[in-house]
């Protein structure tokens, strides 16, 4: 053992010097678990954005409201169906070339064309006009600024595209730009001295991609990473008491719920849906799981999803009396095993999952568990996460376990309107319609007055809750940890940003 | 298979094998990625946009781009064609080529499997001489036991002991990333001490062997000192088995590292292909398969070549 | 491929069985004892593995939980006799699925020659040449989480060891006068391999057997751990260690447990085959 301590002792010495020893520290390096694979804004936007690299026409601030961006304003035509959006003069990409209307308005076609928010979007044409860039619709939407802040919009430089048209640079106008990107794990930035903005006060930064969340605690703990991001509930409670770490948890508009086949026999009657609801013991799992005893979701719009949540709806209950009594009403009797049956059939279901969010396996298993107490017999299937909106399509989905984020825009009302509009959504409503949600939706989506969105929206939560095409299980909250040495970190719970742009090291 | 074979037969021998590994290994990924269950369209575009943005029109969109509706054999001689022209194609999930993608990851899979080697020879030849220079003694029964139990220890769990040790208490070493060569410490002594724990023991029957051989006593008898025949004979014909060893090692570190990578954020070649075949990104599995393979006999033909230069008998006839 | 055959050219005296040693008749108890477990499984304990109890969640050993529970409040006992049942029957089945066709497919190439030889030969090193992990990996993607597909991959990856070791050996033996002799005297295939073979190749079969099952049991731990093996919540070692690794600081009874089993496992079985020595 001595002699293999000794060989390991010298092996690490060929190694030494150790530069991270000499260098005085500048870098700021960010942990997270999302691995940034393509130069694609389609599919990598939410790192490019994020990192500060690329820039959208629509800011938004922490709390959701709009701000300009490269954008300095923006109207739409009295009808609705024209916008406006008039560019920022003097801003140039990293590679120099300058950011003009025609260089907006490619990128912004390549974005409408491929799969993404502003595909979904009622636009009928993006076009250069002056200084300008203008959008085209068939119907009046309200929310296309919103749109136009999602991380599938921003701006990249005409330059980034190769010959065949396929991006294969990360090239944008943003207060940072890449100095090396290694698919999938990382991500090297530089300061952009000729930002139009104010500078940020860092000069170089770096994404680290760790799948692993041992591995993020542990780079939190020895300083190797200063900002962290998305921690196991495990190594939060642990780095809360280390000190050179601060550990920060804030609340997100992500919400881990359950899709629920409504066309399916078994779940078409809407006391069926309660039933699965009122047997979830949803403090248990936020206790247990994501130790956050006051994330258990009481409805489905949490608190950080301000102007959705309503704190007037009562609380989703946890009683096992109350459920098993409302499957009686529906004829199912207990069988030989204890697990209910009507007809001849067994209440047995399946569960699609994913293993991407570690937690939700976790939570299916809590689930299975909790279900076999009504006499409902769980299977539970953990593999791609695409089977979702494929059991969607087909037809075949029973029930799917996954966390939905309802604030990939600033205004939720995308999303809602996509999961609860006519026909469901792939990660919404299943087998449900309900005209008065349909009827109240449409006209949030087409009004910015706030009174009437008010009390369509109150409609809609009210109605969801009672309904439960989806059952809503735990919120979300963003767990961070950060250097102690870092100031001016800020959490954006829209998690639109990591705020590179804005911390500094503390002398 | 018998002892000696003329150099260019050997070449030839191997540029065959290269020649029908290449088209076996096509094959049978591409049968295999055909067989998966569930829509091909939803599995890229869920690689592709990730949960909170893909949807039956993201993999409709998907199925029409690739073209996926074709008929297999379509598509599969569509990659041979390409192949032929030394073209891999264009990854199906990121749309860069895949040549691009498996250079960077090989690059660093080269680099982790080269640390790791080098540490379990550091490690594994001085233990393994002195264990085998004394078959049955103390040092060759303690190696045994430690050798037995690193074995059976799992690798990430050897990994965060290492990060522990090396990262949190001493600060010596980074936990994870791939910044500079201090970041290839920790995941090579992981990797190589797993790996020594066997090559030891490889070492130490190699130098057993060749202290018992006849030419051994033949060489003290002939009057050289006991240092100069161990160094001149038992450890030339000692190193033949462990060079073979190394080669083995490094067909296996190539693309047995995934835990490794995984626990290190590594970018390798093993993540790579679990990625793929999860994402169906079929020309990259095609592609990373290929490259695995080629290397492999690669492998083989240095091993074959440097057995050769260590012992003439193989050369002779 | 034919490199590693270059140093065994000098034949060796034929070994006996090997007599027990000290060693290796701890291996043997060790291995009937986890066995023993493995048949018994979780009823030993009287606890049900899937029994969860979220608000006992990580609570060390009591009385009624001889070795606490895990982070659903599970019964870590009844969890880890569940895991070793089904690691030791997927090292068990794949040893005996690759063995047998390796083992007689290599005596054959060792028996016929000629193009049977080199057809199988270039088989097995097609077979090689294919990464492994692919192969483990296809056929788990083809039907995730499922135990067949584990062990189907394991299986067809470990059989070419059979089949190298035991053809090398054959040809030596087949080529011996005593074997020559009794072709000539007219004795069937099968007395001649049962006489002469079977010395020959038993104990180094039973060594590659063993080192299979090893690297069978560790094998399906690595899968579980990069979530490509057995999925939660089944009871499976490497699924265990993965699910408990996020505990390690402030419950690391726990995350030891399935490595305290696995490590037993592989130590039993490179005891009782007297060392960690390749044939």
């Amino acid at each position: 053992m001595i002699r293999r301590l000794c060989a390991a002792i010298f092996f690490s010495a060929l190694f030494l010097p150790l530069p991270s020893l000499a260098e005085e520290k500048s870098r700021v390096t960010i942990a997270s678990p999302w691995e940034v694979s393509s130069f694609d804004t389609a599919v990598s936007g939410f790192a490019i954005q994020a990192l500060e690299i690329m820039e959208n026409l629509v800011d938004a601030d922490e709390t959701g409201a709009l701000q300009p961006g490269l954008a300095t304003s923006w109207s739409a035509s009295d009808d609705g169906l024209t916008w406006t959006f008039q560019l920022r003069d003097g801003v140039t990409f990293h590679d120099g070339t300058a950011f003009d209307p025609a260089a907006a308005a490619q990128s912004l076609t390549r974005s409408w064309q491929k799969p993404g928010v502003l595909a979904k979007a009622p636009v009928t044409g993006v076009s250069a006009k002056g200084d300008a860039v203008v959008f085209t619709l068939e119907r009046p939407f309200a929310a296309l600024p919103a749109i136009l802040a999602h991380a599938t919009t921003i701006i990249q430089a005409p330059s980034a595209l190769d010959a065949d048209g396929q991006p294969s640079a990360l090239i944008g106008t943003g207060p940072f730009k890449v100095e090396r990107f290694t698919p999938p794990q990382s991500i090297d930035l530089l300061r952009n001295d000729s930002y139009w903005g104010a500078a940020p006060k860092i000069p170089a930064a770096s994404y680290l991609a760790a799948g692993r969340a041992e591995t993020r605690a542990l780079l939190a703990e020895s300083g190797d990473a200063d900002m962290v991001f998305t921690l196991d509930p495990s190594g939060f409670a642990r780095l809360e008491n280390v000190d050179s770490v601060k550990t920060l948890a804030v609340p997100i508009p992500r919400v881990v719920t359950l899709k629920v086949n409504a066309a399916h026999r078994f779940f078409s009657d809407p006391r069926a849906r309660q039933a699965l609801s009122l047997a979830i013991n949803r403090d248990g799992i936020a206790t247990a799981i994501t130790r956050f005893p006051e994330a258990a979701a009481g409805q489905l719009f949490p608190p950080a999803l301000s102007g959705w949540h309503s704190p007037s709806l009562p609380r989703l209950g946890y009683d096992v009396e109350a459920a098993k009594g409302l499957l009686a009403e529906l004829g199912w009797t207990a069988g030989d095993d204890g697990i209910l049956v009507k007809d001849g059939e067994r209440f047995s279901i399946l569960l699609r999952t994913f293993p991407d969010r570690p937690e939700l396996p976790l939570m299916a298993a809590a689930l299975q568990d909790q279900w076999r107490e009504i006499g409902v017999e769980l299977q539970v299937s953990v593999a791609s996460y695409s089977e979702i909106p494929a059991g969607h399509q087909d037809g075949t989905l029973h029930v799917a376990l996954y966390a939905r984020n309802y604030a990939l825009t600033p205004d939720p009302i995308g999303t809602v309107l996509q999961d609860f509009g006519p026909g469901g959504g792939d990660w919404g409503a299943m087998g449900w319609e309900n005209t008065e949600v349909a009827d109240a939706l449409t006209a949030i989506s087409a009004t910015g007055d706030q009174a009437l969105r008010s009390k369509n929206i109150a409609k809609v939560a009210r109605i969801l809750h009672d309904e439960l095409p989806v059952i809503p299980i735990v919120w979300y909250q963003h767990t961070v940890a950060v250097a102690s040495g870092l100031q001016g970190v800020v959490i954006d719970p829209l998690q639109r940003s990591y705020g590179l742009s804005k911390v500094s090291w503390s002398e | 298979m018998t002892t000696a074979r003329p150099f260019l037969t050997i070449l030839a021998q191997r540029a065959l094998q290269a020649f029908i590994v290449a088209f076996i290994v096509g094959i049978v990924s591409f049968a295999m990625m055909q067989a998966l269950p569930g829509d091909a369209a939803y599995r890229i575009a869920a690689g592709r946009y990730g949960y909170d943005m893909m949807d039956a029109a993201a993999a409709e969109a998907v199925r029409v781009e690739l073209g996926l509706d074709r008929h297999w054999i379509v598509q599969l001689f569509d990659w041979l064609g390409a192949l032929a022209q030394f073209d891999l194609g264009r990854s199906l999930v990121y749309g860069s080529p895949v040549i691009d993608e498996i250079s960077v990851q090989l690059g660093y899979s080269l680099l982790l499997a080269a640390g790791a080697v080098i540490a379990s020879l550091l490690i594994a030849v001085p233990v393994g001489i002195a264990a085998g220079l004394k078959p049955g003694g103390l040092v060759d029964r303690v190696t045994l036991a430690i050798s037995i139990f690193v074995r059976a220890i799992p690798a990430f769990a050897l990994g965060v002991v290492l990060v522990l040790a090396f990262a949190v208490q001493l600060k010596l070493f980074p936990v994870a990333g791939f910044r500079g060569p201090e970041h290839l410490v920790l995941p090579s002594l992981t990797l190589g001490l797993g790996l020594a724990a066997v090559s030891n023991r490889v070492v130490r029957d190699a130098v057993a062997d060749a202290m018992a051989a006849e030419w051994q006593l033949f060489a003290r008898t002939k009057g050289l000192s006991a240092r100069l025949s161990v160094l001149r004979h038992v450890l030339r014909n000692a190193s033949l088995p462990v060079v073979t060893y190394v080669g083995v090692q490094m067909a296996y570190l190539i693309e047995g590292v995934v835990i490794v990578e995984t626990v290190f954020a590594w970018p390798g070649i093993g993540h790579a292909l679990v990625h793929a075949i999860f994402a169906r990104d079929v020309a990259m599995v095609q592609g990373t398969a290929l490259t695995l393979g080629l290397i492999y006999v690669a492998l083989n033909l240095v091993i074959d070549l440097a057995c050769r230069g260590i012992d003439p008998r193989t050369r002779s006839a | 491929m034919t490199d590693q055959t270059q140093t065994g050219a000098m034949p060796r005296p034929r070994r006996a069985w090997p007599r027990i040693r000290p060693a290796r008749g701890l291996g043997f108890t060790l291995l009937a004892l986890l066995a023993l477990c493995a048949v018994a499984g979780p009823d030993l304990v009287g606890q049900d593995p899937a029994k969860q109890s979220l608000l006992d969640a990580r609570q060390p050993p009591s009385a009624a939980n001889l070795l606490g529970t895990d982070h659903l409040g599970r019964d870590m006992a009844a969890r880890l006799l569940s895991g070793a049942q089904l690691s030791l029957s997927l090292a068990v089945l794949s040893v005996l699925t690759a063995g047998l066709p390796g083992t007689l497919l290599g005596i054959a190439a060792a028996w016929y020659g000629g193009w049977t030889d080199r057809l199988l030969t270039s088989f097995a090193d097609a077979v090689l040449a294919l990464p492994g992990l692919l192969l483990v990996l296809m056929l788990a993607a083809i039907s995730p989480g499922s135990w067949w597909a584990l062990y189907a991959g394991i299986s067809l990856t470990l059989w070419v060891e059979y089949f190298r070791y035991t053809r090398q050996r054959a040809r030596i033996v087949i080529a011996e006068p005593a074997v020559e002799a009794s072709r000539l005297l007219g004795l069937t295939p099968a007395l001649i391999i049962r006489r002469h073979l079977v010395p020959e190749i038993g104990p180094g079969l039973l060594t590659i057997a063993a080192f299979g099952a090893a690297t069978a049991v560790t094998a399906v731990a690595a899968l579980g751990f990069v979530s490509v093996g057995v999925r939660p919540p089944t009871a499976e070692w490497g699924v265990m260690m993965t699910e408990l690794l996020p505990y390690w600081r402030e419950a690391p009874f726990l995350i030891l447990q399935p490595v305290a089993c696995l490590v037993i496992t592989v130590l039993a079985l490179h005891l009782s085959v007297g060392g960690m020595r390749r044939p």
